[in-house]
């Protein structure tokens, strides 16, 4: 587990506790990094574990950060949600140097998560965290109804999807309208 | 009435029991959503699809394996059986269905057309306007395909809907108008032509060894190992063959030919498959043509033809003939290739009567 404390900003993260690494220890010392989410929680994960990530490992590939500088500038990812980064830095580390198994049964499991979780996997690109994901969105729909499916997934009806699109095109057609007569109003 | 409050009510605590989500499929971008399909199963899919016309769209643009996809459209009778690998070296039926609406029965040949990817596709049809009715517009993915007693009519049409890859192609030509088969037609097909294996089975028109032979002379650059296998009560064939390449014969033999074609590197072997191998009463003959390297040696022949004559689905072919006829066929060593009911079994398109909708 990664370890994590309470920033109060990006700038000037709060100090992380170090987190409790797995028994195998590498022989040479490990790099670490700091990452946050939404709430600047910094979240201390070793290069190891954020191998995982094609985003944060091309990011730091070539930064040769010391210790020192990588605390005093942490990753910002203020589009995901804390406790979603939270799952996605604990799956790193769960899996930090081993092979990912074909079934992962570490899925984070609050559900209603799980959508928040696809998006940052995504965005974080965790191509393997990604795959288990999507299964476990898949599954989600196994003997339900289509009535159900679309409750659940609050997919709108065929009739909703083009009530909003007109309202949609009627907008789009008042702001043109709008803007047209502000322009000819500029002229004058 | 009240069964559908029972049902009512148990929906409704079924639906209570799912969490309520803040970030929904509905805020996903297309690329994750197509994502998670391609993780569904048939089924799944099958139930998305059904949710709204948005959905449909996202769901038909995700492939599907399936190890087998057979398609019967036998007068009003339309069943499709699919089968999928589900991992773990076992495969599972997904799809028996018998529709009553063929509007239905169209749109759901065409979702799986569109999205599956065919390990073996079995079609077998009597209805020589099918491909109209249907109307389907694009390609149908498929490694080996099996084209079981369709309308003669009806083979180029599917064929020329297949997509580039498929390995091998199996027709079985309507009995009834062997003389309407299309031959030139289907051997013109660049399908067939990229493809590595094609079979035609009780097929008696005496030219068509040359005839496939020639086409592979006039594709320079036919792929060495592409082989025809023909069976066929034909006796002519041999013979005709010989003495249509008499100036290109490099050596003959009782069982063999071997022809030389415009390009240096390649040769055409002609192999007969029926002596000392299958005994019969009726004249039945299977042969091999293969696109082979001019250097290859005679010392390099494969002798054993048991196992290439065991590839022709003579079982199917063997259920159109009378039992009398069918009791007599013996291939030896090789109880795959024996008739008897067991086998037939195996590929009986679809018993009398039936109407299941058991998926």
């Amino acid at each position: 587990m990664s370890s994590t404390e309470q920033g109060t900003s990006s700038a000037a993260p709060a100090e992380p506790t170090t987190a409790p690494e797995s028994a195998a220890a590498p022989e040479v010392p490990e790099s670490f990094y700091y990452v946050h989410g939404k709430d600047k929680v910094v979240h201390k994960v070793s290069a190891g574990a954020l191998q995982h990530s094609a985003l944060i490992h091309g990011m730091i590939s070539n930064l040769g950060y010391t210790e020192e500088q990588a605390k005093a500038n942490p990753f910002p990812f203020e589009n995901i949600d804390g406790d979603i980064l939270q799952m996605v830095v604990d799956w790193c580390n769960q899996h930090k140097g081993k092979p990912t198994p074909p079934e992962d049964t570490n899925l984070p499991k609050q559900k209603e998560k799980l959508f928040d979780l696809v998006l940052a996997v995504n965005y974080l690109e965790i191509k393997e965290l990604l795959t288990y994901c999507c299964k476990q969105v898949a599954m989600m729909v196994k003997g339900k109804s289509p009535e159900e499916i679309r409750e659940i997934w609050m997919i709108p009806t065929d009739a909703e999807d083009e009530a909003a699109e007109k309202e949609a095109k009627k907008r789009a057609g008042k702001e043109a309208a709008g803007e047209t007569a502000a322009a000819a109003g500029d002229a004058k | 009435m009240t069964s559908d409050i029972e049902n009512l009510t148990e929906k409704t605590v079924n639906l209570s029991t799912d969490p309520i989500y803040k970030t929904n499929w509905c805020d996903m971008p297309e690329e994750l959503k197509r994502e998670c399909i391609g993780k569904m199963g048939f089924d799944e899919r099958m139930l998305l699809r059904l949710t709204a016309k948005a959905e449909r769209s996202l769901a038909n643009s995700q492939s599907l394996m399936f190890h087998d996809g057979s398609f019967y459209i036998i007068g009003n009778h339309h069943y499709i059986d699919l089968t999928v690998d589900n991992g773990n070296d076992q495969r599972e039926r997904k799809a028996k269905r018998n529709y009553k609406n063929p509007n239905d029965e169209f749109e759901l040949m065409k979702y799986i057309w569109g999205v599956g990817v065919f390990e073996n596709f079995l079609f077998f049809c009597d209805d020589p306007f099918f491909m109209e009715e249907v109307n389907y517009t694009g390609k149908i993915k498929a490694k080996n395909v099996d084209l079981v007693n369709c309308e003669n009519g009806l083979l180029p049409k599917i064929l020329q809907k297949m997509s580039n890859g498929v390995e091998a192609i199996k027709l079985s030509p309507d009995c009834n108008n062997l003389s309407e088969f299309p031959l030139d037609e289907i051997l013109a097909i660049p399908q067939v032509q990229n493809s590595l294996y094609l079979q035609i089975s009780n097929y008696d028109q005496a030219d068509t060894l040359q005839k496939v032979a020639q086409v592979w002379i006039n594709n320079n650059n036919s792929k060495i190992g592409f082989t025809f296998q023909l069976s066929t009560e034909t006796h002519k064939l041999f013979n005709e063959f010989s003495k249509h390449f008499a100036d290109r014969i490099v050596s003959e033999s009782e069982k063999r030919v071997r022809i030389r074609t415009n390009n240096p590197d390649r040769h055409i072997l002609l192999e007969r498959g029926l002596d000392n191998v299958v005994t019969v009463d009726y004249h039945v003959q299977f042969f091999r043509l293969m696109v082979i390297s001019a250097k290859m040696k005679e010392s390099e022949y494969d002798d054993n033809c048991k196992e290439w004559i065991s590839k022709m689905s003579s079982i199917y072919s063997f259920r159109e003939w009378d039992n009398n006829r069918v009791q007599n066929v013996h291939v030896n060593e090789n109880p795959e290739n024996v008739a008897n009911d067991e086998h037939v079994e195996n590929r009986e398109p679809i018993p009398e009567g039936i109407e299941d909708d058991d998926w």
